[in-house]
């Protein structure tokens, strides 16, 4: 080695030493966050990503610390429980596992560290009554997102097809599935004047969250053909962003389609000019609250459904779910869109609880009856509230979509 | 040809070893600096995270280590078996999840007091990868189907097979996971210090000595040996070529199995997707990279099981981009490949006198 | 040009490959340099040639020392050596690999090198397409090839290794009429290095004889083959003797054999083979013979037609059946069939040994390598690989590794590339399990050995089977003619 390289070497190791030594901080607060999949994914995870900076900016001495890409695929040396176990380590006094991937682990490391607060995003354990007091459970009301999703994606349809790529199969994504043919169905009808019944709703799982190469089916491929057999939305229920990435591609070789992403606030830069809109998580608002209960010793375990501040759904500081319109959407859509929202604000409930989610009246959106289960039992009669309950456990998809309701 | 080894030429390759460990720890540095963080700090956290550290060794942590080299040495064990008789056995991956699978049956639908059930659940994941591998041999010798594709073929069907149950007859609605096995159905860990099932920790070394006996002191062994070698040259020695290739197939699925089965019964808990989580390829590549010398194997096994849980701790404590992490892991499979390569280049010398030795006598080589 | 060697050692490892050579060899002269296998000449000539570097001695360049150790120095220095494989590359033209080999620019003058090689090409009597592609050509053009190219680098000692394997016999007329203009005329050294006896009386003016390493003696032309012979075995050597025995029982039965391969189709063939017989197989290679050893041996099922092994029918059967009906097989590829290369010695003995249960015993092992590696004479040690030997000791091996009294035993050329000494102690050893009542067929495209060691003949053309009449009495001559696919009699069942 020439003696110029081992100088310099030995120089940056020198002005780096002092920034590794940083001094802790006296009031300062850790917070973890577990991720299933990778931090810029532009979709589910990223969203929490996003939340945990959100967190640090608004609460002084808050520090994350963060595990991406907890999967068997791409960590299998590593469980839920050893990362939990390196960040109560690193002094996390809450962790939030951020997919229902984690439920039923988080649980289990629950029990195990009584003095760490858990927060399993999206699960329900604590509305099953299966959860330790040290555990809770949030959600956004994405229905509102989805059923938005769905009227933009009607308001634009031209060959009356749209395509939904779902992950796999429980009851959150066939709610969210179903709530966006709600949307699309109402706007077809009410908007376009068309029959909702001429609409092609098609559903395809591929299996898990995003992609794994000879695991799922490939987002990318089954985006194409939704394309390639008549729709020309594609709206993506999964955490990555193949459906508007798929449909940029295809209109810029000269077709007239569109993409709907999904969770992630800025998710539409993958295909501006095609994208109608995309349906958010803003975590940060029930992060910050969540950190602050536990930091002022004022922690009661929650089951929280948290639905967005009607007065403006994309206020950062006060909106559990949000959406943004794309480029793609026509300002005569946008403002229907505004209407429709509009609409929606009128019945809603700002939040579900685990205390208030059996009261009677409470209407999320279009989910109020005549609705048929895709076996055709009806699940609300005309005029019928569907309560928050019976969407939350949904056990099929609705009559007139197309797809699987159950795995099998 | 036989060659002894003098203290000088052992005392260069020790040298030579370490510079290339010394060469690859530079080069992982500049990379990490390259990324604006500290190597040293990279470096500790990787070795806090194996579970050494100014305070001494947390046990803890080492279990997690170890819990990682149990099944990854189980599938090397298989492999070296498979690598001896010349097989490339890709569809190591699927033999394991199809002994998780068979294992995950039993956990959930058999019931016996715990140490018949756990023990039955091992037979039955053994049983799992060896049926599975030896689909693959028998595409391979009945069907002209070469081990690669045939493997990578089952490695699917596999993945698919497990999908299919998880989400269908064994679904636990809300999770992307089969319900959690009752405790009496598991591997359970030594305490809550060290965290390690002795039983999985025991099957492990037995297989790994009985393998390493076998090849080396039995006819099979030798058998296998001669097949790797040359196929043709074995048949007309009179070895079962056909029958030998199946039984190492069969060995190998049944050490993937097991392997599989500690996924299942001490690692999860339950049943997952990709419950092999690429431990066979990681095992492929280790077992290639000792170049089949099986006294390398438990050792480098340990080393990449290491590198990859010590890996855990560095992620969470430096937040560092996780690509990271797999350019260390390239830069330790480099360092490898390159103290085999230079030691061999060195020793290319010696290694040409010997066939020198006999080129005075090979003249007639072309003959 | 001149060249001396004075006092060359060579070791590689425990073998001492030169022993204290020294040698001279003046211009316009041909240099034969005779050895079995294993002597030395083949490091000799590469030291020469600047492949091996030398442990002690000179080497001298028109009297004067010269210091080289790589084959571009030995080439400067004037000496060129035609390697065994030549070193060209398959996908270019011969033009090019001509242009290739010479050192020159980026930019090669192509105009030029093609008149330069026409020119060396018609002064040597060469017929080569500067335009063909080299992987259609011959070893013999091959060989023409890489010569023209030393030649254009101005290399005056040409060394030839074993130039005569492989090629025709036309191309050898070619090839000695060349080299003798490129001595006697244009005063070359040439070096000359065989184990074929006969190639050296055609060629050389002068003989050199190593024998394990030491150089023997050294003998000016004309010498007759005995003296040759005395000299590198030190003893004369006449061919295994062959007594006439009775046959026995009908060993193996070939009835109405039909067989395809891509090159020939045999049709109806019938053979009876009696314990102690031996039947030489005769012809080009590709004209069927193959086809017939291994159906015989069960490593390619006929289409058609029954094997009776000793009474016992084994159609279709697997190669590993034959074996337990103590058949055996040797084939000409003894690397690629029937040797494990990376296997040692002991290893192999072990294989092949019926009382190794499945706990080896290595001490077994090793005593019986050692037992048959003294037996068989075998040049190695019991764990040494067994593709560190040369070519002789491994066939002594493969003898080795069979049964001791087969009842059929089939050999494809059981002694190609081996020198005199080698091959007829191969034949003592088939001899003697002939004796002990093995039956015997073997193919060779040696018609010396075909004539001298078979009771009855098959000669072998395009797929038609002929028995040569009375082979005791047939000559090389009359056999060469009917391998040609002159006078085929009859086809039918033999």
């Amino acid at each position: 080695m020439s003696r110029r390289l081992l100088l310099s070497l030995v120089v940056v190791a020198a002005l780096l030493l002092p920034a590794v030594s940083t001094l802790a901080q006296n009031d300062e607060f850790v917070f973890g966050l577990v991720f299933v999949g990778p931090r810029n994914d532009h979709g589910w995870s990223e969203a929490h990503y996003t939340a945990g900076r959100y967190v640090e900016e608004h609460i002084p001495g808050a520090r994350m610390v963060f595990f991406e890409s907890l999967n068997a695929a791409d960590a299998p040396e590593t469980t839920l429980e050893q990362v939990v176990d390196e960040m109560v380590g690193e002094g996390a006094q809450i962790i939030f596992t951020t997919s229902d991937d984690f439920e039923e682990d988080t649980a289990a490391v629950a029990e195990k560290y009584p003095d760490i607060i858990f927060v399993s995003v999206s699960g329900d354990d604590v509305l099953a009554g299966t959860a330790p007091e040290n555990l809770s459970n949030i959600m956004g009301i994405m229905e509102y997102g989805k059923q938005i999703a769905g009227c933009a994606a009607a308001l634009a349809t031209e060959t009356g097809g749209i395509g939904y790529l779902g992950p796999l199969i429980n009851a959150e994504t066939r709610r969210l599935a179903a709530s966006v043919y709600l949307g699309a169905r109402y706007c077809y009808e009410h908007y376009r004047g068309l029959d909702p019944d001429d609409l092609t709703f098609t559903v395809t799982w591929i299996g898990f969250w995003f992609n794994i190469p000879t695991v799922t089916l490939d987002p990318t491929e089954e985006s194409r053909r939704f394309i390639d057999n008549g729709a020309d939305v594609v709206i993506s229920g999964i955490d990555t962003t193949e459906a508007l990435v798929v449909a940029g591609q295809r209109a810029a070789a000269g077709e007239a389609v569109w993409g709907i992403p999904y969770d992630y606030k800025n998710a539409c830069g993958e295909a501006e000019d095609i994208c109608l809109g995309v349906p958010y998580f803003n975590w940060g608002p029930a992060y910050v609250d969540m950190i602050q209960a536990v930091r002022n010793g004022e922690y009661t375990q929650v089951w929280d459904w948290n639905g967005p501040y009607w007065d403006d759904i994309n206020d950062v500081d006060r909106s559990a779910v949000g959406w943004v319109n794309g480029n793609g959407l026509t300002e005569e859509h946008a403002a229907q869109l505004d209407e429709f929202i509009a609409m929606l604000a009128e019945t809603a409930p700002e939040q579900i609880t685990k205390d208030n989610i059996d009261e009677p009246g409470q209407q999320i959106g279009l989910w109020v009856g005549p609705l048929n289960l895709q076996n055709g039992t009806v699940l609300a009669a005309d005029g019928e509230i569907v309560p928050p309950s019976a969407v939350w456990y949904l056990e099929q998809l609705l009559e007139g979509m197309t797809g699987s309701s159950t795995a099998e | 040809m036989h060659r002894e080894e003098t203290g000088a030429q052992q005392l260069l390759k020790l040298g030579i070893g370490l510079a290339a460990v010394v060469f690859s720890l530079l080069l992982t540095a500049l990379v990490i600096l390259l990324a604006e963080a500290s190597p040293i700090d990279v470096f500790e956290k990787i070795v806090e995270g194996i579970g050494f550290s100014g305070q001494g060794a947390d046990i803890l942590r080492i279990s997690g280590v170890i819990n990682f080299w149990i099944p990854l040495l189980l599938v090397c064990t298989g492999l070296l078996v498979t690598f001896t008789a010349g097989l490339w056995n890709i569809g190591v991956e699927g033999q394991m999840m199809m002994g998780a699978i068979f294992a995950s049956y039993v956990a959930q639908f058999v019931f016996l007091p715990p140490v018949p059930q756990v023990a039955l659940e091992i037979a039955a994941a053994a049983l799992g990868g060896a049926l599975w591998a030896l689909l693959a041999g028998v595409l391979k010798t009945r069907g002209g189907v070469h081990e690669i594709f045939g493997g990578v073929a089952l490695n699917n069907l596999a993945s698919i097979f497990s999908i299919y149950l998880i989400s269908g007859p064994w679904s636990n609605e809300g999770g992307q996971a089969s319900p959690p096995f009752r405790s009496e159905a598991l591997l359970l860990p030594y305490n809550n210090e060290f965290k390690v099932s002795l039983v999985a920790l025991a099957l492990m070394v037995v297989a790994f000595i009985v393998i390493f006996a076998v090849l080396r002191g039995t006819r099979w062994g030798l058998e296998l040996k001669a097949v790797g070698k040359s196929q043709r040259s074995a048949l007309l020695l009179g070895v079962p070529t056909e029958r030998d290739a199946l039984q190492a197939l069969a060995v190998c699925g049944i050490l993937a199995g097991l392997a599989g089965s500690t996924r299942v019964l001490f690692t999860y808990g339950n049943l997952r997707p990709l419950v092999s989580g690429g431990i066979g390829f990681l095992g492929l590549l280790v077992v290639l990279l000792t170049g089949t010398r099986a006294l390398w194997v438990p050792l480098i096994s340990l080393l990449f099981a290491a590198v990859l849980a010590g890996s855990t701790r560095l992620k969470i404590a430096l937040q560092l981009d996780q690509s990271l992490v797999g350019v260390v892991q390239g830069i330790l499979v480099l360092m490898i490949i390159l103290a085999n390569g230079v030691r061999g280049r060195f020793f290319a010398a010696r290694q040409a006198a010997a066939d020198g030795a006999s080129a005075a006598g090979k003249e007639s080589a072309h003959e | 040009m001149s060249v001396e060697v004075r006092n060359i050692h060579k070791h590689f490892g425990p073998v001492h490959a030169n022993n204290d050579i020294s040698l001279r060899f003046e211009d316009g002269r041909i240099y034969g340099i005779l050895g079995e296998n294993g002597a030395g000449k083949s490091t000799l000539m590469k030291i020469l040639s600047g492949f091996y570097r030398i442990d002690s001695g000179q080497i001298l360049v028109n009297d004067r020392v010269a210091h080289y150790d790589t084959p571009r120095g030995a080439i400067q220095a004037g000496i060129g050596m035609l390697a065994q494989d030549p070193l060209d590359v398959g996908a270019f033209t011969v033009l090019e690999n001509f242009v290739y080999g010479q050192p020159g620019g980026i930019l090669p003058d192509w105009e030029a090198a093609r008149r330069r090689f026409s020119e060396i090409e018609k002064h040597l009597g060469f017929e080569l397409n500067p335009e063909l592609s080299v992987e259609y050509l011959s070893i013999g053009q091959r060989q023409e090839l890489e010569i023209i190219r030393l030649l254009a680098l101005g290399v005056h000692v040409l060394i030839l290794d074993e130039p005569t394997t492989g090629i025709s016999a036309e191309q050898k007329q070619v090839l000695f009429s060349s080299l003798k203009r490129l001595a006697h005329q244009d005063g070359l050294t040439i070096l000359f290095v065989s184990h074929k006896l006969e190639d050296v009386l055609d060629l050389c003016d002068e003989v050199a004889v190593l024998r394990l390493g030491c150089l023997v003696g050294t003998a000016q032309m004309p010498v007759t083959t005995n003296d040759l012979v005395a000299m590198m075995f030190g003893q004369e050597l006449a061919p295994a003797s062959r007594d006439d025995i009775p046959f026995g029982d009908i060993a193996v039965e070939v009835t109405d054999l039909h067989m395809i391969s891509e090159r020939v189709t045999l049709r109806g063939l019938g053979l009876k083979v009696r314990a102690g017989e031996v039947i030489g197989l005769a012809g080009l290679e590709g004209s069927g013979q193959q086809l017939l050893t291994r159906a015989c041996v069960g490593l390619i099922k006929p289409l058609g037609g029954r094997i009776v092994v000793a009474g016992k029918e084994l159609t279709g059967r697997h190669y590993r059946d034959f074996l337990a009906a103590n058949v055996c097989f040797g084939a000409a590829g003894r690397l690629e069939e029937g040797l494990v290369a990376g296997l040692t010695l002991t290893e192999h003995f072990i294989l092949a040994d019926p009382e190794q249960t499945a706990w080896i015993d290595r001490d077994r092992g090793t005593r019986l390598a050692a037992d048959r590696i003294a037996h068989y004479h075998i040049h190695g040690q019991p764990e040494s690989s067994i593709e560190m030997l040369s070519g002789g000791n491994q066939q002594r091996v493969l003898m080795a590794l069979m049964p001791p009294a087969p009842v059929l035993m089939v050999l494809e050329h059981p002694t190609r590339g081996l020198d005199v000494e080698s091959a007829r102690w191969i034949w003592e050893q088939i001899l003697a399990r002939r004796r002990d009542g093995t039956a015997i067929i073997f193919v060779s495209t040696d018609l010396d050995e075909i004539v001298t060691y078979s009771d009855r003949i098959l000669v072998f053309y395009a797929g038609q089977v002929t028995e040569v009449p009375d082979a005791r009495r047939t000559t090389v001559d009359e056999l060469g003619h009917l391998i040609g696919g002159h006078s085929v009699l009859s086809g039918e069942a033999v």
